[in-house]
C-alpha cells in the first residue's frame, strides 16, 4: 500500500465564539480519498469543525492547509471543498436539475457540459426521473440525494457530509449508507462525514475522530477504537460495556492484574502503563463475556445467577448478577454446541485477557 | 367533541371578517356607488352617471397630480427598498437580534407631524441644509426649492417609511435559511451573488410586497406633500382630501379615489411581469403531489 496523501491538515486549531471556546488542540491530518467521521454527542463543535473546513468560519488560532496550501484568507467558493447541510439547504425556487447545476453554471460551464454531468450525477443518485420537481415535492430520502449530487457534481477533492442522514428513517438509512460508499468507491473523492450515530461511523468508515467537548479523544479505525478504546468516555459513547471500577494489583511480563473491592480480578493484556495501586475502569464488551471456556489458557472466570434473557434473532443479551451484586450484561451468539443458562440459574461467566481493557477514571 | 377544521376556522376569523366587512367592505361600495352620483350645491344626487370618471380622466390636473403621486411614490418606494435590504440582510442574517430591530422601530413613536416639522426646518431658507451648503461656499444665496418641492416629499417620505418597510423586509428575509447563503457559497458565488441568486429570488414576493406597500402609503398620503410639496408637489392623495374636505364633491373623490386604485393595481401587475420577464420572480405552476 502506498503511503497516504495528505489533504487537509489542522495545526493546533482552535475556534472561538466570543468567550466559548467551540474547539481547541485540534492536530488532525486528513487523507486523500478516506472516509472519515467526527463522531461525537451533539454539541461537542463537529460542525464547526466542517464548517472551518468549508470556510465559512475562520480559526482563532492555529493553521489548516488544503493540499498544503494554508487557506486562511481564501473564502468558502474558492475552496475545492462542497458541503452536504445538515438541513441539506436545497433552493426551494429551483428544480432538482437546477439545484444540481447551480454549482457548474456559478463557474460559467457550457450548457452541454452542465446537462451532461447533471445528468450523469443524477443517474448515480437515482433520481433522472424526478429532474423537474421542485424541492418541497420530494421526500426526505430524495432530497438527501439531491444535496449530495448537488456537491459532487462539481467533482470536489473533499465532500463534506453534515449528519447527512440523521432526518431520515432507520430503513432508508441503511439503504443510504450503502449508497454513499458505492458513491465514494465511484467518485474517489474524500469524504468527511459528521454523525452522532456510532452505527453510521462503524459501517461507513476508514477511520473515526472521537470528539468530546470541543477537542479530539482519539482517532483511530473503528474496529481499533472499538476493541481498544482509550479513554472511559470512547468506551462508553462506542457501543455497550460492562464497566468495573478496580485497583491495580500487580504489572508484569503476563500483564496487568487488577481487581474489584469485592475481590473479582482481571488480567489484561492492554493494560500497559498502569502500575500496582492506580485506580482503573476494566471496560469488557458484552460479547466478550461467555458460558463456555472457550480458551483453556487464558480464560478468567467468575460466578453470578442470570436474571434475564432477551432473544434478539440470532443474538441473546443476558443480565446476569454477580455475587458482589454487580449487574453485567453478556451477549451470546446461538449456536448448537453450548446450551445457555436458564433464567435463575447460576451459571460460571469467562472472559479473555486480550478483551479486558484497562481505562484511566475519568 | 371537537369542532370541524372549517368550523373552527369560520369561528377564528369571524371577527376579522365581520370587522372587515362593516368598516372597508361596505364603506368602499358605498364610495363607489357614490362615484356614479352627482354633487350640486354641497349636496350628493343619487344619479348613474359617468361625468366623475370621465372628467377624472380628461383633467390635465389629474393627470399631472398623479404623475407626481406615482412618481414620489416610485421614487420613495425604490430609495425605502434599497435602504431596507442592506440593513433588513444585516438584521436576519449578521446580527441576529431583535435588540437593533425594536430600536429602528422605536422612531415611530415620534409623532409624524413632529418629523414633518423637523424636515421643513432642516430644508427650509434659514435650514440646517442651506447655512452648511453656504458655508462651505456650494452656493452664495440660500436655495428655496428645497421646501416645498418633490424633492422634500421624497426625502422625508423615505423618513417615515423606511421603519415600516425594514419590517417588511425583515419578515420576508426571516423565512429564507441562513444556510441557503452558504450552500450558494460553497457552490462558488461571492456573497453578493448569494443574495442575487438565491436570497432576491426567494424573497422576491416579499419584497415587492415591501413596495408595493410602501407605495400605497406613500402615493397616498397626502399631509407630507400638503406641508412640503409646495403647488408643485400637490399629489393624487390631496386632490382626492380636497374633494371630501373643501369642495364636497364627494362622488369625484370617489371616482378619483377609485382611478388611483385601479393604478396602484396597474403598477403592481406591470412590477409582477417585470419581475417574472426578467426571471427574478420564479413563477411555479404547481404541481399536484402524487399520492
Ligand atoms: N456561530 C456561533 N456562535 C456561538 N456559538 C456557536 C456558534 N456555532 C456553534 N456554536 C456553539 O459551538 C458548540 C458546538 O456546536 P456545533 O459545532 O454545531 O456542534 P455539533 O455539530 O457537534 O452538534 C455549541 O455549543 C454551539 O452552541
Ligand atoms: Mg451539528
Amino acid at each position: 500500500m502506498k503511503a497516504p496523501t495528505p489533504i487537509i491538515e489542522i495545526r493546533d486549531g482552535k475556534k472561538s465564539f466570543g468567550s466559548f471556546v467551540a474547539l481547541e488542540n485540534i492536530n488532525l491530518t486528513i487523507h486523500e480519498g478516506e472516509i472519515l467521521t467526527l463522531l461525537g454527542p451533539s454539541g461537542c463543535g463537529k460542525t464547526t469543525l466542517m464548517r472551518l473546513i468549508a470556510g465559512f468560519e475562520g480559526l482563532t488560532s492555529g493553521t489548516l492547509r488544503v493540499s498544503g496550501e494554508d487557506v486562511a484568507a481564501v473564502p468558502p467558493e474558492r475552496r475545492p471543498v462542497n458541503m452536504v447541510f445538515q438541513r441539506y439547504a436545497l433552493f426551494p425556487h429551483l428544480d432538482v436539475f437546477e439545484n444540481v447545476a447551480f454549482g457548474l453554471k456559478v463557474k460559467g460551464l457550457a450548457k452541454s457540459e452542465i446537462t451532461e454531468r447533471v445528468k450523469r450525477m443524477l443517474h448515480i443518485v437515482q433520481l433522472e426521473s424526478l429532474a423537474n420537481r421542485y424541492i418541497d415535492e420530494l421526500s426526505g430520502g430524495q432530497c438527501q440525494r439531491v444535496a449530495l449530487a448537488r456537491a459532487l457534481v462539481n467533482e470536489p477533492k473533499v465532500l463534506l457530509l453534515d449528519e447527512p442522514l440523521a432526518a431520515l428513517d432507520l430503513k432508508i438509512r441503511q439503504h443510504m449508507l450503502a449508497e454513499m460508499k458505492r458513491i465514494h468507491a465511484e467518485t474517489g473523492a474524500t469524504f468527511i462525514y459528521v454523525t452522532h450515530d456510532q452505527d453510521e461511523a462503524m459501517i461507513l468508515s476508514d477511520r473515526v475522530v472521537l470528539m468530546e467537548k470541543g477537542r479530539i479523544v482519539q482517532i483511530d479505525r473503528p474496529e481499533d477504537m472499538y476493541a481498544r478504546p482509550k479513554s472511559l468516555f470512547a468506551a462508553k459513547f462506542l457501543g455497550e460495556t460492562n464497566l468495573f471500577e478496580t485497583a491495580v494489583a500487580d504489572s508484569g511480563a503476563q500483564g496487568t492484574v487488577a481487581k474489584t473491592a469485592s475481590g473479582i480480578g482481571f488480567l489484561s493484556r492492554n493494560g500497559a502503563g498502569h502500575k500496582a495501586g492506580d485506580k482503573v475502569v476494566v471496560s469488557i464488551r458484552p460479547e466478550s463475556f461467555s458460558f463456555a471456556n472457550n480458551d483453556e489458557g487464558s480464560s478468567q472466570k467468575t460466578q453470578g445467577q442470570v436474571e434475564d434473557v432477551v432473544f434478539i434473532g440470532s443474538r441473546s443479551f443476558y443480565t446476569v448478577r454477580l455475587d458482589d451484586q454487580a449487574k453485567i450484561r453478556i451477549q451470546v451468539q446461538r449456536n448448537g454446541r453450548v446450551k445457555p443458562p436458564e433464567p435463575g440459574s447460576r451459571a460460571t461467566i469467562y472472559w479473555d485477557a486480550d478483551n479486558v481493557v484497562m481505562l484511566p477514571q475519568a | 367533541m371537537s369542532l370541524s377544521k372549517s368550523v373552527t376556522g369560520s369561528l377564528l376569523s369571524a371577527p376579522t371578517v365581520l370587522y372587515m366587512a362593516v368598516f372597508f367592505i361596505v364603506p368602499s361600495l358605498i364610495l363607489f356607488a357614490y362615484s356614479f352620483w352627482s354633487a350640486a350645491s354641497y349636496q350628493v344626487v343619487p344619479d348613474f352617471v359617468l361625468k366623475n370618471y370621465l372628467g377624472s380622466l380628461t383633467s390635465p390636473l389629474f393627470w399631472k397630480v398623479t404623475f407626481n403621486a406615482i412618481s414620489i411614490g416610485l421614487w420613495t418606494a425604490t430609495i425605502t427598498l434599497i435602504l431596507a435590504i442592506p440593513v433588513a440582510y444585516y438584521l436576519v442574517y449578521v446580527a441576529r437580534s431583535q435588540t437593533i430591530l425594536y430600536l429602528i422601530l422605536l422612531t415611530w413613536f415620534s409623532s409624524y407631524l413632529v418629523r414633518i416639522y423637523a424636515w421643513r426646518t432642516l430644508l427650509g431658507t434659514n435650514g440646517v441644509l442651506n447655512t452648511v451648503l453656504l458655508q462651505l461656499g456650494i452656493i452664495d444665496h440660500p436655495v428655496g426649492a428645497f421646501l416645498f418641492s418633490s424633492f422634500a416629499v421624497t426625502i422625508t417620505l423615505v423618513h417615515i417609511y423606511l421603519p415600516f418597510c425594514i419590517l417588511l423586509v425583515v419578515a420576508s428575509l426571516s423565512e429564507i435559511k441562513r444556510d441557503l447563503i452558504d450552500a450558494a457559497r460553497d457552490l462558488g458565488t461571492s456573497s453578493i451573488g448569494a443574495f442575487c441568486k438565491v436570497i432576491a429570488p426567494n424573497a422576491a414576493n416579499g419584497l415587492i410586497g415591501a413596495f408595493m406597500l410602501t407605495f400605497i402609503l406613500v402615493a397616498g398620503d397626502y399631509v407630507t406633500p400638503q406641508m412640503l410639496g409646495g403647488s408643485s408637489g400637490q399629489t393624487t392623495g390631496l386632490l382626492i382630501a380636497d374633494q371630501f374636505r373643501k369642495t364636497g364633491n364627494w362622488p369625484l373623490g370617489a371616482a378619483q379615489a377609485f382611478l388611483m386604485f385601479l393604478v396602484s393595481l396597474a403598477i403592481y401587475f406591470a412590477l409582477l411581469t417585470a419581475g417574472r420577464m426578467s426571471g427574478l420572480v420564479v413563477h411555479r405552476p404547481r404541481k399536484k403531489k402524487e399520492a
